[in-house]
């Protein structure tokens, strides 16, 4: 699991430099495409086509973010397996899942294996580098001392705005980004019902009504891992979500 | 008609077999009465043949009468059956006998008969005469004067002297004969002969004389004489076959010989009736043991009497008659016939006998063969049922589930049930591969998709005329709506991922639906919503998202298929083990055959179109999501036509 509540080593060696970004794409189009958004964006881009390519070059050169797909060339599982690779060289690495396989096995397994967030390819060009960028502020958020200037607090839950971190009853809630943004979303006018555009807005995503609910899932489940009795997440049926304090 | 009663009735068709025999049984009879008929001829000719020349085994006083044929004086003695009671009326004798001689002057007529019974003579003599005269009461019988209506009978004896007779009486009642001979000094006198009695009766127009006579006095010939008078002692008008002047007898009696009939008892046999007729068809001698038939009616078994019934037929002959012609000495002549009656009834014995085992051997035959077609195709059937339900559930949404029966037999039932299974396993195969093509196009489509996307993401940043923004806006609504498609298509995979990830908890059905109708009611607000709940909490044992799924895929439906300002209604109603949900909308009614096919992966029954892409996956996730629940759906056309109302039955037993 990402451990964003932990302290970690200041990078400062790349403090001042563009930030690094891997994508670990098989196919040359979108490889190319994603690559040149992220030019666009000021952010340096490096590309690779197989697992082999980007292990040999991330050995060299750990990239400061890393965007995956899961099937690489002749590997099916390959991103996978690069994903358990980069989190072993290093804990905070963001990584993103992006493919076409839209199982929710495949986000299960992804965000188990410590990606930060599990996208689809559906998702456009300017959602992915808002959370590219956000992810980017979360690191530089969690090097910095904590502030209050974002903090919302409501009941047992803490949202910290900055550093995309939710706490509740003090013990932290490891949450992807997209779960975070939900949450987020619910939070922040508690008892009123925000529906499944709304969230998927919220989320910079365009997800389907089972990926919404499945995603909600996950989130109470994390929830109740820490506070078994947790029900602040309340379904209205037909039209959505909303937080119950 | 089902299988099992056409075999029926192949076997009803070994009947005919019965019928069969039963004609081949009367052409049998037929050959049968057909040799006995010959038979009886032989046996015929053969009695003929002993006859022949004999005619004193055929006539008393033999004679030859065969060589001159009986004239109209010639009187043929009939047997009687029994002795005629001697009072003067004709009762005991056979009314119309052909051998009745007739003779007639003016308005008189004489009717003479004759009649043999034992060793008796009989005459029966009919005057009719509108003028009776009865001879002078106490009067000489000699006496001129005193004579009336009077009768002579005059007959030759063996030795072929002649002797007269007169019958005369002043009053009715008992007669007899008188002979009237000259004595010495030819004085005649009247001498009595009581041998030769009878009575006299008047009667209507005339009188009747009965007279017997005993065989020994007669001889060839015998006559008789009316001598009619207007009145007493007139002069006489005489009639009869006596020669009027001297009385000689113009005719023979003929008597059948009495040894005829012992004769002809050495040939019979019982069934048979042996007759001798004479060449004027007289009957000389009988002997009947016809009546002494083998096998009466009554000792015959109820079935073959009803068999007999049943196919008897009106024309069937009872008797078998042979007859063959006695010759005379000079085989020129004809002396009589000899006439043999059998009755049938052996023949027909034969023939039951037959025809009754054929038909009870046929009769068994034929139940047996039915029983058995009946057995063999209500077995064939089974089968054919059995297939039939394989066949019919043996294609589940899962896949090829149940084994298929019958793929063992060796018959064409078993090629069929073979092929049957062979046919659905590819079906299965392709059903399988189209189920999983959704996804899988989905997810190959996605990489160019994504290409094109982040092309014209990318694109956005670079600098384009104005003119170009046009086609690029087209570009980016035509990528969004393969994505939409893209969305569309991959549904009930992940409807399967969440079923599989479902976890069930308890929750009123009742809220969720009051809910959601409420959250219908702002997404669609061109449509009017009517919720029809109970009054108490409905609880479930469920995944409420899928139930919300589902409904949201029912109301997606019934929006589609309902006009603008369209009411839909949701109908709840529970009972203690199920559940069930009705999603009703006006609208088209369901095309007929369609219904059961409604609820299937890529059923697309939508005429219409519009700009969201449909591929039958809604109503399919119904009944997933419904089925994940222990229950069914299904759709039927609104009882009063013009619309449609699906209906989702949920378990209540968890």
């Amino acid at each position: 699991m990402l451990p964003y509540g932990l302290p970690c080593a200041p990078r400062l060696q790349y403090a001042s430099v563009m930030k690094l970004i891997a994508i670990i794409e098989d196919e040359p189009a979108i490889r190319d495409n994603y690559a040149a958004a992220f030019t666009r964006e000021g952010y340096a881009v490096r590309t690779y086509g197989n697992r082999h390519q980007a292990m040999t070059a991330c050995a060299a050169r750990l990239p400061d973010l890393a965007v995956i797909d899961i099937s690489l060339e002749d590997e099916p599982e390959g991103g996978f397996e690069l994903c358990r690779a980069l989190r072993s060289m290093s804990a905070e690495l963001p990584i993103i899942f992006l493919t076409a396989r839209d199982s929710e096995l495949d986000a299960v397994s992804g965000l188990r294996l410590g990606a930060d967030d599990f996208l689809t390819k559906d998702l456009s060009i300017p959602h992915l580098i808002a959370r590219v960028n956000a992810l980017f502020r979360r690191i530089e958020a969690l090097r910095r001392p904590q502030t209050t200037g974002q903090i919302v607090q409501r009941g047992s839950l803490l949202v910290d705005g900055e550093r995309m971190q939710i706490q509740w009853e003090g013990e932290v809630v490891l949450l992807s980004l997209t779960e975070f943004w939900i949450v987020h979303a619910l939070a922040k006018h508690p008892g009123h019902v925000r529906n499944r555009q709304q969230l998927m807005d919220a989320a910079n995503v365009v997800l389907d009504d089972n990926t919404i609910t499945s995603h909600v899932k996950r989130i109470r489940r994390k929830f109740q891992q820490l506070d078994p009795k947790f029900d602040a997440i309340q379904t209205v049926y037909g039209m959505g979500y909303r937080w119950v304090e | 008609m089902s299988l099992r009663l056409k075999l029926l009735l192949l076997g009803l068709g070994t009947l005919f077999l019965p019928w069969a025999g039963f004609e081949y049984a009367r052409e049998m009879e037929a050959a049968l009465r057909d040799g006995e008929q010959q038979s009886l001829q032989a046996i015929a000719q053969t009695i003929a043949a002993s006859l022949q020349g004999r005619s004193d085994l055929l006539y008393r006083m033999g004679g030859d009468p065969g060589l001159i044929p009986p004239g109209p004086n010639d009187l043929q003695a009939i047997p009687l059956l029994a002795a005629p009671f001697l009072d003067g009326y004709p009762d005991e004798w056979p009314r119309n006998s052909p051998f009745r001689r007739v003779y007639s002057d003016g308005p008189h007529r004489l009717t003479l008969l004759a009649g043999v019974h034992e060793h008796l003579a009989y005459l029966l003599i009919q005057v009719r005469d509108p003028h009776v005269v009865w001879d002078a009461p106490g009067a000489d019988v000699l006496d001129p004067a005193g004579f009336g209506d009077r009768i002579w009978v005059a007959f030759t004896d063996a030795a072929g002297a002649q002797h007269e007779y007169l019958v005369a009486t002043a009053e009715p009642g008992p007669v007899h004969a008188r002979r009237i001979e000259t004595e010495d000094l030819g004085r005649q006198v009247a001498i009595d002969e009581p041998r030769i009695s009878g009575g006299w009766q008047p009667m209507s127009g005339g009188y009747c004389v009965e007279l017997r006579i005993p065989m020994s006095m007669l001889g060839a010939r015998l006559g008789v004489l009316v001598d009619e008078r207007e009145h007493r002692g007139g002069n006489p008008v005489s009639f009869g076959n006596l020669d009027h002047e001297s009385l000689a007898p113009m005719g023979r009696l003929l008597i059948p010989a009495p040894q005829l009939t012992s004769y002809l008892a050495q040939f019979v046999q019982p069934g048979l009736r042996l007759t001798v007729l004479g060449t004027d068809q007289a009957i000389l001698s009988q002997v009947d043991a016809l009546s002494v038939a083998t096998v009466s009616g009554a000792e015959r078994g109820l079935l073959p009497q009803l068999y007999r019934r049943l196919l008897e037929r009106p024309q069937d002959v009872k008797v078998v008659a042979a007859q063959a012609p006695i010759a005379g000495a000079d085989r020129k002549q004809t002396l009589g016939f000899v006439q043999i009656v059998e009755t049938a009834e052996r023949s027909l014995t034969l023939r039951d006998k037959a025809l009754t085992q054929l038909l009870d051997f046929t009769l068994i035959t034929s139940a047996l063969a039915v029983m058995l077609m009946f057995a063999f195709a209500a077995w064939l059937s089974w089968r054919l049922a059995r297939l039939r339900r394989a066949s019919e559930s043996a294609l589940t949404r899962e896949g090829l589930v149940t084994t298929f029966p019958d793929t063992e037999a060796h018959d064409e039932l078993g090629d069929v049930a073979r092929s049957f299974s062979m046919l659905l396993g590819r079906l299965n195969e392709y059903t399988g591969y189209l189920r999983t093509l959704a996804g899988k196009l989905a997810h190959e489509i996605r990489t160019p998709l994504t290409i094109v996307r982040s092309s014209l993401d990318n694109l956005e940043s670079e600098s384009v005329p104005p003119a170009a923004r046009t086609y690029l806006n087209r570009a980016r609504e035509g990528s969004e709506r393969l994505n939409a498609i893209l969305v569309a298509m991959g549904a009930a995979t992940r409807v399967e991922e969440a079923i599989q990830g479902a976890e069930r908890s308890r929750f009123d059905l009742r809220a969720l639906m009051d809910s959601a109708v409420g959250a219908y009611r702002t997404g669609f607000p061109q449509r009017q919503f009517i919720a029809e709940l109970p009054d108490e909490p409905v609880l479930l044992h469920g995944a409420p998202d899928l139930i919300v799924q589902m409904l949201d895929k029912l109301v997606d439906n019934a929006v589609d298929f309902s006009a603008d300002q369209a009411t839909l209604t949701l109908r709840l109603a529970a009972d203690a083990t199920q559940a069930i949900i009705e999603v009703d909308n006006p609208g088209p009614a369901l095309a007929g055959e369609g219904h059961q096919h409604l609820f299937e992966s890529l059923w697309q029954s939508r005429s219409g179109s519009d700009s969201r892409p449909h591929f039958g996956l809604g109503l399919y996730i119904v009944r997933l999501i419904a089925e994940f629940h222990g229950g069914s759906a299904e759709a039927c056309t609104l009882p009063e036509g013009g619309g449609a109302r699906f209906r989702v039955i949920l378990s209540r037993l968890s």
